[in-house]
């Protein structure tokens, strides 16, 4: 992506809409829609975290994960733990993304620096054995999972809040993260790791940064979830199905771009739940058929799509 | 130059406005696809023309074939139950039949929590039937006192699901701590009877779940209560879904046991099994906990599957009339004999909740809550045939113990009264 | 636990190395030539024990021998898959973002057809020989084991052959060794790398085969045999031949014998915590070793 200035009329009537979007979704739980369509747009906030989170790493810095469920689960457990040992969800939620930030460093120092197909490897034994480990700590309950203590009634617009909060801010941390020389360095690290070395860019470095803010972004959805829910288990938060879900999202979206994994997560979460109500046998296939036609023919996602359908339609362009 | 295959496809110098339209495509879509629900739900105050009740079940995925086997048994009851006009609710002054609205979950736990919540919030239900398995259950039971709605697990035996001080869930199934319980008393009433020796070795390994500690739980409570009956020689768990036992059978085996009992699902099961017969280990008596009659579990073991007792909630074979009809229309509808006990614990949770919004006499969920709690049903499928809700919303009906026998033969052996065939207490070679 | 014991835990391991071996192979073929990591592994594993479970109940011979068929079917699948879509992805020197998801998203449909074929049931194969053992002394030694043991030292004993003996088995390991240096030398890349893919495909699927003479499966078989293949390859090196066959036996001793200090319930998170020590200390695998050994000497 280009750092070229955005004219001044179309970035502030793009704040505005933004504005709008922000104060819409701020509306929702006040103006009478079913308790069933604010917790999809719930779990739909919670998935565009995680996605614009991997979208980070995997999109502008091209290093793939198949091991986000980690910092997923790390998060989600740190806030369940907190919560119930009394600390309020309020700390105990980003404490979760400060605990998978710094997971995220144990498996970024040993494997950045290689080169090779061994990051993405490694992710998906990490997430494995961190799932078995888990099952098995008497201390975290091991495979009984955690019962979250409630107190007070429950509110699903406390959490529809919270999910709402976290996903702004994980756009707002993206925004800038790829308007900014740590963004572009980033890129070039993607395009070729050499080259960006030779001008001064330290791709180690710079990996495990990115890798501990995605990290963190990821463990606080986690943490959000983990509070809504009130029940978490190892096979569910750290399990390869949930990686391998908050891969898919921002590659259907469109990699390495803002609206991508946003896109890319709504379609997932939405879609998704239409499809396994009315289709159940078949919406992994639907998903890897996507995943086969998106990398054969449009690597730029449905955004991708989209662009190019609006550049053919204005006449322009290829 | 490496290709890492993701261009940009320019024009990318409005991200805001992009996104913001793409938020605002979130937002209706999010909003678009339950609307229609929700309107639903508005208009069906008063008596609706069904008994409308959510099932979540896993269909496909790891537990996908006894949910199957469940959501068959609850497809049954409600057959049956509505070719006889349904049930006599008395606000309405009429009978209604049963109509479900059903979601796969597919042995996701994330994805059945979201399930529940979509069905209780949005279907308009006035109960739903829900999980197998006791962890998926442990994610459902968080969802019904929120939204206070009656939830009735057939499939879900661990007792902490019904020990969080929770007022909307109830359970068909025992809890799993009563059949580690019963198994043992089912030794000790071997040695009771001079079939077994005083002072045998038992050798326990058993899955790391809620349904394995609970069986442990089960064991131990009975050793302490009976000193000098059994020694527990070897305790260990292991992880759900191995591919390799040898390990840990290779140290059970030098622990010397008389008895080898374990609980586990049905894969590892399988698993397990065949590599114990593959190294050549041998005990008086085997035990799998719930396993061992399933019919994919004998096709997969052959012979190696004799003699391995179970302790079940239920069995085809139960000397009850009520269970005989219960066989022949499952035959009829399904043109096979239910081959575990999955099909009948859903079919008695059908039963029992048309037996309570009967007695509540209204579709007001907080009634047909408070009538489940003091409903019995008499003509239960299960072990002593009556079946109802402790303090805690889960059953507590006895479990049989069962053997099986050359040629896809089963044999019940405990308790005494319904026994049908002599207990092999050595298993011969 | 005694002598006994210990040597027959040894046997287990054995035995358990020779069908790592065969299943890993397929992967490191793939990779050293096409440097792509196969994600779809699992889901090939799972056809190829359906294959041998359809041929058990159509053919009245013993599902060990039509196990053995899996590979050339597979073969031909391999390459299907290859002129299909694994040929549009680029190739670089190390695995593209492309090809992992595209693999990945073939692993999904994969999985997702055995459902819509198979059902979620646990099928088996059970034979009279699936339970036979015989003892040599202390020794309990499992037939099948045995034998499954046997097919997968053979068919590498093949691969051996053809690599060191013919100009495709020289092709291959030319460009394993130097991608570029192999494509001036005037080898036709785009024909060995699909022959090499329908290669690993075909060890993958008799892989797959055999197992199911072993284990029960569902449509989800295969995935945590992928990750034990993953730790196997990385051992390895990634892309010797030699290497897998000693990261084989290394991650299946270790396996084994690891009941023997740690906790039971925790054996399957080993090879995994294994991946990552040998990552930290040990990046070459075991070839990388051996190399830095003989430069040393």
């Amino acid at each position: 992506m280009s750092a070229a200035p955005a004219s001044r009329a179309t970035s502030r009537t793009a704040y505005a809409v933004a504005a709008l979007a922000l104060l819409a979704f701020l509306a929702v739980p006040w103006v009478g829609i079913s308790n069933n369509a604010i917790r999809l747009l719930l779990t739909t906030f919670l998935w565009v975290t995680t996605s614009l989170a991997w979208n980070l790493l995997g999109g502008v810095t091209g290093q793939v994960s198949f091991g986000f469920a980690v910092f997923y689960g790390l998060g989600a457990y740190t806030a369940g733990l907190s919560i119930n040992g009394g600390i309020t969800p309020y700390a105990a939620i980003p404490a979760g993304g400060a605990v998978a930030a710094f997971g995220s460093l144990l498996i970024g120092l040993p494997t950045f620096r290689l080169r090779g197909p061994y990051f993405a490897i490694a992710t998906i034994g990490v997430n494995e054995a961190v799932r078995i480990v888990m099952s098995n700590l008497d201390i975290t309950g091991g495979a009984s999972g955690v019962r979250l203590l409630q107190a007070g009634r429950f509110s699903q617009a406390e959490h529809y809040y919270a999910a709402l909060g976290v996903a702004s801010l994980a756009f707002l941390v993206s925004w800038r993260v790829m308007h900014s020389p740590f963004g572009l360095a980033l890129r070039a690290i993607r395009e070729d790791q050499d080259a960006a070395a030779d001008v001064g860019v330290h791709p180690f470095r710079l990996k495990l940064a990115v890798h501990a803010l995605a990290a963190c972004l990821t463990g606080v959805a986690g943490g959000v979830f983990a509070h809504y829910t009130a029940y978490i288990h190892p096979d569910g938060v750290f399990s390869f199905s949930t990686s391998t879900s908050i891969l898919l999202m921002p590659v259907i979206g469109g990699l390495g771009t803002l609206s991508g994994p946003v896109i890319g997560a709504a379609v997932y979460s939405i879609v998704q739940e239409e499809m396994v109500v009315h289709f159940p046998q078949f919406h992994l296939l639907l998903y890897g058929a996507l995943l086969i036609l998106i990398m054969l023919f449009e690597p730029g996602g449905l955004a991708g799509l989209w662009r190019r359908l609006a550049r053919r339609l204005r006449g322009g362009g290829p | 130059m490496k290709d890492t295959g993701i261009r940009e496809h320019g024009g990318s110098h409005r991200p805001a406005a992009r996104t913001a339209i793409a938020c605002i495509v979130v937002g209706s879509l999010a909003l678009l696809g339950p609307w229609g629900s929700g309107i639903a739900a508005a208009q069906s105050a008063g008596c609706p023309d069904a008994i409308r009740i959510g099932m979540v079940f896993p269909m496909t995925g790891r537990e996908g074939r006894p949910g199957t086997y469940q959501v068959e048994g609850i497809r049954l009851a409600m057959e049956l139950i509505n070719a006889k006009g349904g049930v006599y609710v008395k606000e309405c002054g009429k009978r209604l039949p049963f109509k479900e609205i059903l979601y796969d979950d597919q042995s996701d736990q994330g994805r059945t929590v979201q399930l529940v919540e979509r069905t209780m919030s949005s279907d308009n239900v006035v109960a739903v039937i829900g999980a197998y398995s006791s962890s998926l259950g442990q994610a459902q039971s968080v969802v019904p006192d929120r939204y206070q709605v009656p939830w009735i697990s057939p499939g879900a035996g661990a007792s902490p699901i019904y020990n969080q001080g929770r007022k909307w869930i109830f359970g068909v199934l025992a809890p799993v701590e009563l059949l580690g319980y019963t198994t043992m008393k089912f030794l000790g009433s071997l040695v009771d009877q001079g079939k077994l020796e005083k002072g045998l070795k038992i050798a326990i390994v058993v899955e790391n779940t809620d349904h394995g500690k609970e069986y442990v739980e089960g064991v131990n409570r009975w050793v302490k209560e009976n000193p000098g009956a059994f020694k527990v020689v070897y305790n260990e768990s292991f992880q759900m879904g191995g591919t390799d036992f040898s390990g840990i059978l290779q140290r059970m085996k030098a622990a010397n046991a008389d008895i080898f009992l374990s609980d586990a699902h049905l894969q590892d099961y399988i698993t397990m099994h065949r590599q114990y017969t593959q190294m050549g280990l041998r005990h008086r008596m085997v035990s799998y906990g719930a396993r061992g009659t399933e019919e994919p579990a004998r096709k997969a073991l052959g012979p190696a599957a004799d003699y391995i007792f179970a302790g079940i909630w239920w069995h085809k074979d139960l000397p009850y009339p009520q269970v005989k009809a219960f066989v022949q229309e499952h035959k009829k509808k399904y043109q096979r004999e239910p081959d575990s006990y999955y099909p009948s614990t859903a079919y008695d949770a059908v039963r029992i909740l048309a037996a309570a919004i009967e007695s509540a006499g209204s579709l007001d969920r907080t009634s047909i809550r408070n009538a489940l709690h003091k409903v019995r049903l008499t003509d239960s499928l299960l072990p002593g045939q009556t079946l109802q809700f402790q303090e805690n919303g889960q059953a507590m009906t006895p479990f049989v113990i069962v053997q099986n026998k050359p040629g896809d033969k089963v044999d019940f052996v405990y308790p005494e009264d319904s026994r049908t065939g002599e207990v092999v207490t050595r298993i011969p070679r | 636990m005694g002598l006994d014991d210990l040597l027959n835990l040894f046997v287990a391991a054995i035995l358990l190395a020779g069908i790592y071996t065969a299943m890993s192979i397929g992967m490191t073929v793939i990779y050293g030539v096409m440097k792509m990591v196969n994600l779809a592994h699992a889901g090939f594993m799972m056809l190829g024990a359906y294959f041998a479970l359809e041929m058990s109940q159509r053919l009245p011979i013993d599902p060990l021998i039509t196990s053995v068929l899996a590979a050339p079917v597979f073969f031909l699948l391999g390459i299907a898959t290859h002129r299909g879509m694994v040929r549009f992805v680029p190739v670089a020197d190390e695995p593209t973002l492309p090809s992992l998801l595209l693999l990945f998203g073939l692993w999904l449909v994969l999985q997702n057809f055995g459902y819509a074929v198979w059902g979620a049931d646990d099928r088996s194969i059970f034979t009279p020989l699936t339970m036979a053992t015989f003892r040599f002394g202390g020794i309990v030694v499992p037939v099948i084991r045995l034998i499954v043991f046997g097919i997968a030292l053979l068919s590498l004993v093949a691969l051996h052959l053809s690599l060191q003996h013919t100009w495709f088995g020289r092709s291959v390991r030319a460009l394993t060794q130097n991608r570029e240096a192999g494509q001036l030398a005037g080898i036709d890349t785009g024909r060995t790398a699909m022959l090499a893919f329908g290669l690993g495909i075909a060890f993958t699927g008799l892989a797959g085969a055999l197992l199911a003479n072993l284990y029960s499966f569902t449509p989800d078989f295969g995935g945590s045999f992928m990750l034990r293949s993953f730790v196997i390859t990385v051992l390895g090196g990634l892309e010797s031949f030699s290497g897998v066959a000693i990261g084989a036996v290394i991650v299946a001793l270790i396996e084994t014998f690891s009941i023997l200090v740690v906790p039971a319930n925790y054996q399957h998170a080993i090879s995994f915590i294994l991946l990552v020590v040998v990552l930290l200390v040990l990046p070459g695998g075991i070839e990388g070793l051996l190399q830095r050994w003989r430069r040393l000497r």
